[in-house]
């Protein structure tokens, strides 16, 4: 047996940690990207765009640069010139030409943040101003296919004949759902403190990975790899949008060269992360489904279409799931992208599938009714035997297990098969379900290095990243029984490029992929040294190849359900409840974990019911880019969240057995609760956010012929 | 921007007369957001929060004295009885935070529409007690908000309290919003009765220009309870009146449409809250009355 085979045997694996870091975090001695201590600091503040395409004819710095504290105010008149431009979006202050409304135009650093910011607003830029294009509409006539979508996945699919089968079908849905534009608003801001010496970076980032930002930013500015060192040990929030680097830390490199020797702070303020820190990009789903009278699926096609920017392409993966999730013989999907005036769109918490089962769980919930099927029994009866797309058998699938016991957990026989039937003091109550699914992704390229100390002490080294996840706790347990010795005589080192490289936490890879790697390496250091290695012994491992993925479909699983209630009058719409399920393998510690799944979730109930960036097309940008208007769920909305999961062994995933879990608890939470808003009231919401005004409308409006039963 | 921190009211008024332009600031929950959207960047900041008693209240034969600066958690806490509509009001601001540093006095410095505290003060009666160093004066609440986040007072006034009718009557508030807390308003209504003077008084927020009262909602009702005798029969209010009622607060209200709501679901959620506040303190008028005649 290799040392990437073989089950590690669970001991402090599936127990309840405390997280690790709890106690450094809680009494504020945790250091994020911005705290790190670098001597005398001096501070950046960005000057952004004003207009939404043109060129810069004039940048007037003459008042900015005579504040009293600035050192230097960078414009694309003096900024350094990056070695590498190819990405665009990196590409900070090379040229005139403006992209997007609040674009990087500049940047001043001064002694303070105060004189910073103050000497930023009195840059004065003019421009040859352009119309511009900023709204995503559907019935434009330059969508446009990409050759692939984000994760490397085809942008088109077809299998069978889906227009004949669609044709013949019994019962046909036949409707467009829409999805906000979301912003991921991590707690912690992007930031960035720079310094360079001797001709090498150093970057403390708030990032999700620092090997990811080692090697994006190196070429940028001429440099080898190892000539970038980048530090990120703690990490509040990023849900994506720290996972690749954005202009913030360009910008903030570059004006640290013009300081050498001294650390340039620059911190995102809230509004700024609505303009150059990525975001979910609002999507238009057109889907067609087609079933006999058993509600036995025979069609499925999904025609996505979302935006992307004119400098930089990304594509979400927005059709991906309806390709795998449900059996078919007849399949489509295509994606296809409106180029706009707009900020680069990126990753947001399970890109592709969070807005892609948005839809297509809504359409099942169409198709039950029409049907006249019990949601659950419907998915049920569409259980695939292998996966539809490739044919591949699942190396674990308990979807059902989890629909039964999600329905169990909310008392879903008391559900009323009619809409708006169930009253209670004023208001509709009605319940609702949607599956979940997120795929285990195998990310090679992690290594880990163990290295044995005095008195049966391990320290285990990797590059890896705690987003708030629990990488410290949940690293620590794997490290541990991998060695077969308590968690306490483990000491886990990530967060930094000094350690050996791992991959970005990203596609909820990262517990999978780093675990591999430091079982590997705690694997090799006992067949070398043997239980009782001599101080200083040091093995190192990979994450290394996983044939199984080559057999196997891999997948996490779940099922989501909510009550919701609605006031029959004004449309005032609570959840007091959901119910979550998960089938994601083997929980490394049901703490973090349990956190990550209700965290999803609320995320979840908080792209169903409030989040929206609303752009105005006039200016073309987002209106509501503060904390003030553009709402995420309070505490007073979130009521009761259900969080468990069921015993599930894998055996081919990795050696632990484990799947990710930071993604899937926000897939379908915002179907089930639209599901839920319908079986309340009879008003089939197709558009997030699910407002009070939408579930005024009139009652059983959106089932037209849109449904078709023979 | 200079920070003025005058230690007595004297000193306060004094500040406001040379630098008319200063804006106060107390809690700082609307001043503070404004500032920090760069929405405003006066050249005088002054700090009312050394100045213990506009933090206090005194309660008066038929009025309630409420400093400027009483915060909205202290409303809910000790005026529930002579006040009930302002702290139920007071119940719905933002977050707990937020109501530990709010008082009246900002929102009526602020003038918003969406301000919680306007439809309480409108159904409630008083007069807003503003004072500079020329003197005092009461501005009858009706008076008092004169345009979009414009209000009567001189340059050089301060609010120093708010003269407030202690209930005779119920009252309700009923607020609407796109999250369950930290929100402002899509719209909000309060109304009270008051039985002493055979009259109902409302107040709508977010749905017109200033804050308003419904007065021909208002007349409409007390003829109709009138001439129905309800006062003395403390019988239900027929279905029809009510209905008419509520028509007529959504008729005054001047909705817009924005991000929070279209005007046309603001007219319709006012009529539905015009109707069931009505409801409320109605019945509760009817307790009262039936556990009155049982003593």
């Amino acid at each position: 047996m290799t040392a990437t085979q073989g089950r590690v045997r669970p001991r402090a694996i599936g127990t309840p940690l405390d997280r690790l870091d709890g106690r450094a975090k809680v009494t504020g001695s945790a250091r994020y990207a911005y705290e790190q201590p670098v001597g005398e600091p001096v501070y950046l503040h960005a000057v952004q765009a004003t207009v939404a395409r043109g060129r810069i004819t004039g940048i007037d710095t003459e008042a900015a640069a005579a504040v009293p504290g600035v050192l230097a105010v960078l414009t694309h008149r003096n900024a350094p010139r990056l070695a590498d431009t190819r990405d665009a979006e990196l590409a900070v202050l090379q040229s005139d030409a403006v992209a997007f409304r609040g674009q990087f135009v500049g940047g001043v650093v001064a002694t303070t943040s105060e004189a910073a910011r103050y000497a930023a607003s009195l840059v004065r830029t003019t421009y040859d101003t352009q119309p511009h294009d900023s709204v995503l509409r559907p019935d434009r006539d330059d969508l446009y296919a990409p050759e692939s979508v984000n994760g490397g996945f085809a942008t088109d699919t077809e299998q069978g004949d889906v227009e004949a089968a669609l044709a013949s079908a019994a019962v046909t849905v036949d409707q467009t759902y829409t999805t906000a534009m979301n912003h991921n608003n991590p707690m912690e801001p992007h930031t960035t403190v720079a310094v360079w010496n001797d001709g090498e970076l150093t970057l403390y980032e708030s990032t999700q990975g620092v090997h990811m930002v080692r090697s994006q930013v190196a070429p940028l500015f001429g440099l080898q790899p190892d000539e970038v060192h980048v530090v990120s040990p703690f990490v509040g929030g990023g849900f994506g949008s720290k996972g690749t680097p954005h202009a913030p830390v360009v910008l903030a490199a570059m004006a640290a060269r013009l300081v050498p020797g001294r650390a340039v702070r620059f911190a995102l303020t809230r509004p700024q992360m609505f303009f150059v820190a990525g975001y979910r990009t609002p999507t238009v789903q057109h889907i067609r489904l087609g079933a006999d009278r058993g509600g036995r699926l025979t069609a499925i096609s999904v025609d996505a279409v979302s935006q992307t920017s004119r400098i930089k392409e990304f594509a979400e993966q927005t059709a991906v799931a309806a390709r795998m999730m449900y059996a078919a013989p007849h399949r489509r999907t295509t994606h296809r992208l409106a180029r706009l005036d707009v900020p680069v769109p990126s990753w947001m918490r399970a890109p592709g599938e969070c807005p892609g089962m948005f839809a297509a769980e809504v359409a099942m919930d169409e198709l039950a009714e029409a049907c006249g099927l019990d949601p659950v029994e419907l998915r049920i009866r569409n259980e695939p035997a292998t996966d539809p797309e490739t044919g591949r058998p699942f190396s674990s699938r308990n979807l059902v297990a989890c629909l039964r016991e999600g329905a169990r957990r909310i008392g879903w026989e008391r559900r009323e098969q009619a809409p708006r039937s169930r009253r209670e003091a004023g208001h509709l109550v009605g319940l609702g379900v949607a599956a979940s699914v997120y795929p285990v992704f195998w990310m090679p390229g992690s290594s880990a290095t163990v290295r044995a100390g005095a008195g049966g002490r391990y320290t285990v080294s990797i590059g890896a990243a705690d987003l708030g996840t629990g990488t410290w706790t949940a690293l620590a347990q794997i490290a541990a029984d991998a060695l077969e010795v308590p968690v306490e005589r483990v000491e886990l080192r990530i967060g930094d490029t000094a350690f050996p490289p791992a991959s970005v936490a990203g596609g909820s890879s990262g517990i999978t992929a780093w675990g591999s790697a430091v079982v590997h390496a705690a694997r090799r250091l006992r067949e070398t040294y043997g239980n009782a290695p001599p101080d200083g012994a040091e093995a190192t491992g990979e994450t290394g190849d996983n044939p199984a993925t080559e057999r196997f479909a891999m997948y996490a699983f779940g099922a989501q359900f909510a009550e919701v209630r609605v006031d029959e009058e004004t449309g005032e719409v609570r959840v007091p409840r959901l119910v979550g399920v998960f089938a994601a393998g083997c929980v490394i510690n049901p703490k973090t974990a349990r956190s990550q799944l209700v965290g999803g979730m609320t995320m979840g109930l908080s792209m169903a019911l409030h989040e929206e960036s609303h752009v105005d097309g006039r200016l073309g940008q987002v209106a509501n880019h503060d904390l003030a208007e553009y709402h995420i769920a309070a505490n007073a909305d979130v009521g009761d969240i259900d969080v468990s999961w069921i015993d599930e062994d894998d055996p081919h995933v990795n050696p632990m057995g484990s799947k990710g879990i930071g993604e899937i608890g926000i897939v379908g939470t915002a179907a089930a609760v639209a599901n839920a808003a319908h079986n309340a009231t009879g008003v089939r919401v197709r558009d997030l956010p699910i407002t009070l005004d939408k579930l005024l409308g009139d009652p059983g409006a959106g089932n037209g012929p849109a449904v078709r039963r023979r | 921007m200079e920070f003025l921190r005058p230690a007595t009211w004297q000193e306060a008024l004094a500040a406001k007369a040379e630098h008319p332009t200063a804006v106060p600031i107390a809690g700082g929950t609307d001043v503070m957001v404004e500032i920090n959207f760069d929405h405003r960047r006066p050249d005088h900041l002054l700090d009312l929060n050394r100045i213990a008693e506009l933090e206090e209240w005194e309660t008066g034969e038929d009025t309630v004295r409420l400093g400027a600066s009483v915060p909205y958690s202290r409303i809910m806490a000790g005026l529930r009885t002579e006040l009930p509509g302002l702290a139920l009001a007071s119940h719905t601001v933002a977050s707990p935070q937020i109501r530990n540093r709010g008082g009246v006095g900002g929102n009526l410095g602020t003038a918003s529409p969406a301000g919680d505290a306007h439809p309480a003060l409108l159904a409630g009666g008083g007069a807003v007690e503003a004072e500079s160093v020329r003197g005092s004066r009461l501005i009858p609440i009706d008076d008092f908000y004169t345009g979009v986040k414009r209000n009567a007072l001189a340059p050089d006034e301060l609010i120093r309290a708010v003269h407030l009718k202690k209930a005779t009557g119920p009252q309700q508030f009923s607020k609407v919003g796109t999250r369950n807390a930290m929100v402002i308003a899509v719209c909000a209504f309060g109304i009270a009765l008051h039985p002493d003077t055979r009259t109902v008084r409302t107040g709508i927020g977010s749905a017109a220009p200033t804050p308003i009262r419904a007065k021909a909602a208002e007349e409409f009702l007390a003829a109709a309870m009138d001439e129905a005798g309800l006062w003395d029969s403390g019988k239900p209010v027929p279905p029809a009146v009510a209905k008419q009622f509520a028509d007529l607060v959504s008729g005054a209200a001047n909705p817009i449409d924005d991000v929070r709501g279209t005007a046309t679901y603001r007219r319709h959620a006012l009529g539905v809250m015009a109707r069931r506040t009505l409801g409320w303190t109605w019945q509760q008028y009817r307790d009262h009355q039936g556990s009155k005649s049982c003593a």
